[in-house]
């Protein structure tokens, strides 16, 4: 079934919107773990000078990579709303679409925006106190990982008002890979309390096998966004199956669909 | 759909083999999760080689009977649950739902032991702070404890199936005891690794 | 009656876990001297073994896996496999690395 001409097609806002959610998340990746290297975290043992060659070792690259994300940072807004929209398509009340748009949209400054701007203000002035510096080090690191507890409450909104949907918007398994990442996100927690180890920002638990976890858990939403989005009778009941679709990834798309 | 008289052919035990016990998605997550414990028990595995001595001495502090008790408490746990599954799908609702019960009654059992448990450590100066070894013991304990607490809400969710007058799908009651059984089974595994691995 | 067969299974199924749970305190004795642990390697492979394959007994008793399509049966042991050699390799790696 051919999509229609872009101009006519009724969805071409959502597929706008997912290409943009896909534009930002690549975006992230490349600034956070290929221009800036901040993550994977730097190590929170460090002494003020080691905090001092840090950013000695990233000066441009903090404030180019940065840059960019103050300036395309705000594409973090379309998953948020593709994802409030998909819960809006479900059965339950819109009160869990409004709670989870609230959630994310705050837990944004404090969980992405927090780093960004410690690191850049951190690289401004080099020869800043070191002291000084390892503080910022400490406040963009501890924000970023220690928030987490907020994406908590997201994802176990966002999970009851999957189980609970009987629209069949998304499928019953990732109702559940909610709480995995949820849980996970509990574990980060300790990350407040230790300069080494496991558990600590960079830690083997906290940071490896969480992100892990958050990756797969990310690419999982993504490409069931796409599903929705193929699937979108524009209705108010349960959800058309998937159509036969041509084009890459159809596969993959058809074996995770509810 | 009436999975009803499948059901009946299953309990007179022609042994079916269409059926996933509480649907695949619920599976999808218990091995999923099993997975993400699996690292963690890695993680913990380890870091026990590379500090024999310290996570030895840490360990000595821990009551292995204590440890046995609390997993029969869970084993009898998963016992009632399955047989409130076989009550369901027979149709006697009555005892299924006071299988549940008891089921959530050994959860509890196990949590208490838990907290007294934690408490006699905490008072001798074990903490999640003191030690690698009590690192690695009070995340274990308690992850698996945040797990036992969704566990209440999910028993919560399988006696509500159980008491509706048009009583609800089979299939939620069995999605319910299957979390509830990787519950039991994560604990096993943490029991195992925490008590008694040398 | 059939309803006092699968109780019986159900029954039996759960001596045999409680019992391997009692035999660790058996297992634990021996890498235990004069109220001290020490280090065993044999004691956690044993330890390791045990606890899988009573995770092996539950998933295939209690959680029906036993009566269920071929697809779940072989997945689970898979798991069951994949977490034992996971474990265990990592455990005898560190022993040779420490």
């Amino acid at each position: 079934m051919k999509r229609p001409a872009l101009l006519d097609d009724p969805k071409r806002e959502l597929w706008l919107a997912w290409y943009a959610t896909i534009g930002f998340y690549s975006l992230y990746t490349v600034v956070f773990f290929i221009i800036t290297r901040t993550q994977p975290p730097g190590k929170p043992w460090y002494s003020p000078n080691q905090v001092v060659g840090w950013f000695a070792g990233r000066h441009e690259d903090l404030l180019i990579g940065f840059a960019l994300i103050f300036i395309l940072g705000g594409l973090s807004a379309t998953s948020i709303a593709l994802i409030t929209y998909s819960i809006r398509r479900m059965t339950v009340s819109r009160a869990f679409a409004y709670s989870y748009l609230i959630l994310y949209a705050v837990s944004a400054v404090p969980g992405f925006l927090f780093i960004c701007v410690a690191m850049t203000v951190g690289a401004f002035r080099p020869d800043r106190n070191p002291e000084i510096l390892r503080w910022i080090y400490d406040l963009g690191f501890l924000s970023f990982s220690g928030t987490m507890g907020v994406f908590l409450i997201g994802s176990l909104i966002w999970m009851l008002a999957i189980l609970l949907d009987k629209n069949r918007v998304f499928p019953v398994w990732f109702g559940y890979l909610n709480l995995c990442n949820g849980l996970t996100e509990v574990v980060v927690a300790p990350s407040w309390i230790f300069h080494a180890g496991v558990f600590a920002w960079n830690g083997v638990i906290a940071w490896w096998i969480n992100v892990a976890v958050f990756g797969l858990y990310t690419g999982a939403f993504i490409l069931l966004l796409r599903n929705m989005i193929l699937r979108e009778d524009f209705g108010t009941g349960p959800m058309p199956d998937l159509p036969p679709e041509e084009g890459r990834g159809h596969m993959l798309a058809e074996f995770m669909a509810p | 759909m009436t999975t009803t008289e499948r059901d009946v052919s299953r309990a007179s035990g022609e042994g079916l083999s269409e059926h996933v016990p509480g649907g695949r998605d619920i599976w999808f997550f218990v091995l999923f999760e099993s997975l993400v414990f699996t690292s963690y028990f890695c993680v913990y595995l380890f870091n026990r080689t590379q500090h024999e001595q310290a996570f030895l001495l840490g360990q000595s502090h821990l009551l292995l009977w204590l440890g046995v008790l609390e997993t029969i408490v869970l084993l009898s746990s998963s016992w009632a649950v399955a047989r409130c599954v076989q009550h369901a799908r027979a149709g006697r609702f009555e005892r299924a739902r006071r299988e549940a019960f008891l089921t959530a009654g050994f959860g509890l059992v196990f949590l208490i032991l838990k907290i007294v448990e934690w408490v006699r450590l905490i008072h001798m100066g074990d903490t999640f702070t003191s030690s690698q070894f009590f690192q690695y013991y009070f995340f274990l304990t308690a992850i698996h404890c945040v797990h036992l607490l969704v566990g209440f809400v999910v028993l919560g969710v399988l006696v509500y199936q159980l008491s509706g007058e048009k009583r609800r799908s089979q299939v939620t009651v069995e999605t319910c005891a299957t979390y509830w059984h990787s519950v039991d089974f994560f604990w096993v595994l943490i029991f195992a690794l925490l008590y008694v691995v040398r | 009656m059939v309803e006092n067969g699968f109780n019986k299974r159900l029954f039996g199924v759960w001596l045999i876990l409680v019992a391997i749970s009692l035999a660790y305190l058996g297992i634990d004795r021996a890498a235990t001297h004069r109220g001290i642990p020490t280090a065993s390697t044999v004691v956690t492979v044993g330890a390791i073994c045990f606890a899988v394959v009573k995770v092996r007994i539950i998933m295939r008793e209690f959680m029906e896996v036993r009566t269920a399509p071929r697809v779940l049966r072989l997945l689970t042991d898979f798991w069951v496999l994949l977490m034992a050699a996971a474990m265990l390799g990592v455990y005898l790696a560190g022993k040779a690395v420490a």
